[in-house]
């Protein structure tokens, strides 16, 4: 459990983080979103102890990361951007300086260390010189680093970066099985890969928290508000004015020889309506689908819309139109 | 202890990993063993090792930075103190596994001297003592200069400007002691001729043991990595 309470980051005069309050369980997996720059790897690092916030407070399982930072930063296992390791350690010997670093029990220590070469698909590199892996090979070390103590939290900094498509797939899974009885958040900029593996996705921007939802809740909102998209057989001129004049729809824009219509808010299934009318109008309808809304296109909704959302449980509703 | 003992063997064994901690171990024993020749081995004359440990600062001077130089700069540069600082270790247990790995490394690269009492002693018949108060002298002075370079170590990403701004602070401070203290008056003087490491361990390498002296190294040593330390902590807070 990471529980943040109104907390701000400031570099100086640069406001990084502001007023963020967000409670994230165990058992989930929870995806922290956002363009470079927007707080996210700030409130990451605040969340691990690395960086202090400038005001609110973060526990980590009832721990203030200030206050008794010691044992917050001991039920985190943590995976920075990058994965940065000591390039003349072997990977076995970063990973006995971790368990020891960790507090791992001597007795514990050989088990955990081959438990998690296992799970990280590190046999044949144990004793390889970390400077020599490739990057996807350093990113399971820091992984195997993370969750070598066995962690009721882990925090995971892109951690499908650098991997081959292969590879993602078993993180995919990997990270679902972790994610049983812990609690789990990742950031990462590959939207579709957090949309099959997280159950909860946080949207960052410019230091807020603006979208907070699932996937497929956030994708539904979204969904409410995609275009429909209408071609028809011979383009007439006033085919844009009879579209909009159908009832429900809000705007029309030519695209091509098709056009594009967006509904107003909260109307139901425009396919019907359109067809009758361009029948109507005397023409034959050869395409009409609705657009399906992705992650990414919630991504961008949020990030390009003006007004931030002030509490912990914003939800994506008015946003902007796609452009 | 167990993360003491982590920081310290993960900071100690990776001198021997790079090649830096061979060059400077090279670079010492080539240099010490130049003195020792030219400074104790002179037929007719007493066989003391005391021109050898007073040449001893003009080494430490240089080669204490070159040691130190990497213990925080190396891992700001390459990122691994995210890992460091997010571990539950205290900022404490970081600065002291890191120093007193250098301070290892310090004694293993002093080590093979021992050799040179052991050749005075097979030719002539030195005095013990002064040896022995020498060694000492040499090791706090040592511990003194490593404990600023991990200092301003934890200052800088860059190892270069680590080096510089160590050799530069003891530098500047026993020319102070030399060279000011002769300008300044009375009572102030004092004070700085107190600052200079070389003239301590000149009386170290005359047999003398002052508790003033080891009193003040420890002191100093413990202040540095304090700031050290504290340096660390306000990282958080930036």
């Amino acid at each position: 459990m990471i529980e943040i309470a109104h907390v701000s980051k400031w570099y100086g005069a640069v406001h990084a983080v502001k007023g963020v309050s967000v409670r994230i369980e165990p058992g989930r997996v929870t995806a922290l979103l956002g363009p470079n720059g927007a707080g996210k790897t700030t409130l990451i690092r605040m969340i691990t102890g690395y960086l202090a916030p400038t005001e609110g407070q973060i526990t980590v399982c009832g721990h203030d990361t200030v206050e008794q930072s010691g044992p917050a930063r001991a039920s985190i296992g943590y995976l920075p951007e990058s994965a940065p390791l000591y390039p003349e350690m072997s990977v076995e010997g970063y990973l006995t300086f971790r368990a020891r670093a960790f507090g791992v029990p001597a007795a514990k220590r050989r088990p955990a260390i081959d438990g998690v070469i296992q799970r990280c698909w590190l046999t044949e590199m144990r004793r390889r010189r970390i400077g020599a892996l490739s990057k996807g090979y350093r990113q399971r070390v820091g992984l195997a680093a993370a969750i070598l103590h066995d962690p009721p939290v882990l925090v995971l900094d892109e951690p499908t970066s650098g991997l081959d498509p292969t590879q993602i797939r078993s993180m995919r899974e990997l990270i679902r099985s972790l994610a049983a009885g812990r609690t789990l958040l990742l950031s990462s900029h590959i939207l579709p890969e957090v949309e099959l593996t997280c159950d909860r996705v946080l949207i960052v921007a410019g230091g807020r928290l603006r979208a907070d939802g699932a996937p497929g809740e956030l994708v539904g909102s979204a969904q409410a508000r995609a275009a429909y998209v209408i071609g028809l057989s011979a383009p007439a001129a006033n085919a844009q004015a009879v579209l909009n004049s159908v009832p429900g729809v809000e705007r029309v824009e030519p695209d091509g020889n098709r056009w594009r219509v967006w509904p107003r808010h909260g109307t139901g299934d425009l396919r019907e309506p359109l067809a009758r009318a361009a029948a109507a109008a005397g023409w034959v309808v050869i395409e009409l689908t609705r657009e399906k809304a992705t992650l990414e296109q919630v991504f961008m909704n949020v990030i390009h819309s003006e007004q931030p959302a002030d509490s912990a449980n914003a939800r994506v509703h008015d946003q902007a139109v796609p452009a | 202890m167990t993360r003491l003992w982590a920081v310290f063997a993960r900071e100690y064994a990776g001198f021997f990993r790079v090649p830096l901690g061979w060059v400077l171990m090279a670079l010492f024993l080539f240099l010490s063993g130049l003195v020792f020749t030219r400074s104790a081995l002179v037929p007719g004359e007493p066989a003391t090792m005391r021109e050898f440990f007073s040449a001893w600062w003009g080494l430490l001077i240089v080669i204490a930075p070159a040691v130190s130089m990497r213990l925080f700069s190396e891992e700001l540069r390459s990122g691994t103190i995210e890992g460091l600082m997010t571990a539950p270790l205290p900022e404490v247990t970081i600065v002291a596994g890191k120093f007193l790995a250098a301070a290892a490394f310090l004694i293993t690269a002093l080590a093979p001297t021992l050799v040179y009492p052991i050749i005075l002693e097979w030719l002539a018949r030195p005095d013990h003592g002064p040896v022995a108060a020498g060694y000492l002298g040499v090791l706090l002075v040592g511990m003194l200069y490593l404990a600023v370079g991990t200092w301003i170590s934890a200052l800088t990403s860059s190892q270069t400007l680590a080096f510089l701004a160590t050799l530069f602070l003891l530098l500047l401070t026993e020319l102070a002691a030399a060279r000011l203290a002769a300008m300044v008056p009375e009572p102030w003087n004092h004070a700085l001729l107190a600052l200079s490491a070389s003239a301590r361990i000149t009386d170290f390498a005359r047999g003398l043991i002052d508790t003033g002296h080891i009193a003040y190294f420890l002191a100093a040593t413990i202040w540095f990595l304090a700031l050290a330390a504290l340096t660390l902590k306000a990282r958080r807070w930036r």
